[in-house]
């Protein structure tokens, strides 16, 4: 069972339960703080990395970002902007690892984003 | 123009012009998610066009909607609507001796700009025929009792509802009590009055602090790793301790000048003279940025111009006072520079601590999110009975079913600013008779 561990900032438990909603229980699903949910992936200990913050780069990914390189991320929304749906698609088939989007579009990305890797 | 103008007007050109040099340095930059980025570019893994145009995408669209619709109307300006435009001037001026020319005094004049600018605005706002300035003060009022409630909701998020609803109680029974017998006369007639709002968020603070205190370690040490792991990134931020101190120096002498604030609720209640209260919610939203700042700082070498918000507090404190303040900005921030690895070391030792940053940031948030609504709610139907509800409930909606929508807590501000000009728009075609003032 591949493993996502919600890091980010805010909105965590919320983030988990879309991320649960749209995983179709293929997932083992933990909340940690961002550092430490980095630190999994880096690891290996989680297979994905998904947080959200205010501004989608910031708290969100700043670690994964840090930890993991630029290559393994990505800033799904930030402020004003928002992934289509094409890209979010391309860019979770592409193998990046760790997803980070602004927490008021939560509703908007994770559902796409799940459903990229249920494809995987 | 008066010495003070001139003052205000010196303290913005130094903060703005610094900053632009440092981001261009790579020294130092005040969004979270430009300082991951960083690095990477000083080692050479990305070009200058990409770290441009990221800077500019991460922080373009808080300036415009967030920054500066929070700073209309207040006459303070939001510190983000200066150092995230300062990444960002930073980051696309070129290298080398002519992009810190640049820099410099592209973000120096930004700065003088952006004060005179705001002042423009709110004049000519005052001129319209329609003067919806004395509403546009109303969006930010629930602030000023709403902020006592965070430590409460920051609670309920990390420890469950019960404590949450605990600490609620007794952050209520202070400002109760306080309101009802927090003056105290003294035998020579004089009366002190204790603030409710203060009281009641200092009774919280403590509650939080000491649920977080409480919770054990679990014998991990990720931050002392971290630090072992990117000892060279941080001895590259205390290597520059001196940059750091001046501008941390600036923030606070700027900040004394009541030019800026460096958050939504502290600046609603400098607006107001609250400055005790101010201060304590700008302490307590410093303690919430510690393990954020910290752990960023640790991995990519790379500052905030505003370090952990500390600065703030000591221009708050120090209001009226910009140079002590600046004298003892410059002290916080070297203090905290060279404390770094220390601080990020004792993190591991209270994960309560570490953890509680993040609770206090989303709580804040949430506290401000629908204070402002409120508050835009109140201001809009103050200018327009009877269509000011339609406004602010109509654009909140539509603003999050947009693809490219405005962070929500910048609804309410931009709502009332709206509604303003339209109404005086409405108002010169016949469409709309003014409200008379009270």
């Amino acid at each position: 069972m591949k493993k996502i561990v919600i890091g980010g900032q805010i909105d965590k438990e919320e983030v988990k339960q879309l991320v649960e909603a749209y995983g179709e229980n293929r997932y083992d699903i933990s909340i940690k703080n961002d550092l430490d949910a980095a630190m999994a992936v880096k690891t290996g200990a989680a297979d994905y990395y998904i947080g959200a913050c205010n501004t989608g780069g910031g708290g969100a990914l700043a670690m994964a970002l840090a930890l993991l390189g630029r290559q393994e991320c990505v800033t799904i929304s930030m402020p004003g902007h928002v992934m289509s749906d094409e890209e979010i698609i391309e860019n979770v088939k592409s193998g990046k690892k760790a997803f980070g989007f602004t927490a008021q579009h939560k509703e908007i990305v994770i559902p796409i984003i799940m459903k990229a890797l249920n494809e995987q | 123009m008066e010495t003070s103008k001139i003052l205000e007007l010196v303290v913005i050109a130094l903060l703005g012009g610094l900053c632009a040099i440092l981001s261009n340095k790579g020294i130092a930059v005040f969004n979270d998610g430009l300082r991951p980025i960083l690095p990477e570019f000083l080692e050479g893994k990305i070009g200058k066009k990409e770290l441009a145009a990221t800077s500019f995408a991460l922080s373009f669209g808080l300036v415009i909607g967030f920054g500066i619709p929070v700073s209309i109307g207040a006459s303070i300006i939001l510190v983000h609507s200066i150092l995230l435009m300062t990444d960002i001037i930073g980051s696309w001026a070129p290298e080398g001796k002519l992009g810190l020319a640049l820099s410099g005094g592209v973000g120096a004049i930004y700065g003088i700009g952006l004060v005179l600018g705001l002042q423009k605005v709110v004049d000519l706002f005052a001129m319209l025929p329609v003067n919806f300035m004395p509403s546009l003060s109303v969006v930010g009022a629930p602030i000023i009792v709403a902020f006592s409630i965070f430590p409460a909701i920051a609670i309920a998020s990390q420890h469950g509802m019960k404590k949450g609803a605990v600490a609620l109680g007794a952050t209520l029974l202070t400002l109760v009590f306080v309101k009802r017998f927090g003056t105290i006369t003294l035998d020579n007639g004089t009366a002190i009055k204790l603030s409710a709002e203060g009281m009641s968020l200092l009774v919280g603070m403590i509650f939080m602090i000491i649920f977080a205190m409480m919770v054990k370690s679990d014998g991990t040490e990720s931050n002392q790793a971290l630090v072992s792991v990117f000892l060279e990134r941080v001895n590259r931020i205390k290597k520059n301790w001196l940059w750091l101190a001046l501008t941390g120096g600036l923030v606070a002498a700027a900040t004394s000048l009541l030019i800026i604030a460096g958050d939504p609720i502290s600046l609603n209640l400098l607006k107001d003279a609250k400055f005790n209260e101010a201060a304590l919610a700008a302490f307590a939203r410093g303690i919430g940025f510690i393990p954020l700042v910290f752990s960023t700082a640790i991995v990519t070498g790379v500052y905030s111009p505003a370090g952990t918000t500390f600065a703030f507090v000591a221009g708050i404190a120090l209001h009226g006072n910009p140079a002590v303040a600046f004298v003892l900005g410059a002290l916080l921030m070297f203090v905290e520079v060279q404390l770094l690895s220390l601080v990020a070391k004792a993190l591991d030792k209270f994960p309560g601590i570490r953890d509680m940053g993040e609770h206090i940031r989303t709580a804040m948030n949430k506290v401000l999110e629908i204070a402002l609504l409120v508050g835009g709610a109140m201001a809009c139907e103050q200018i327009a009975p009877g269509i000011g509800y339609f406004w602010v409930i109509g654009l909140l909606l539509l603003n999050r079913k947009a693809k490219k929508p405005v962070v929500e807590l910048a609804v309410g501000p931009m709502a009332t600013i709206s509604l303003g000009i339209i109404v005086n728009i409405l108002y010169l075609i016949g469409l709309f008779i003014p409200v008379v003032a009270k």
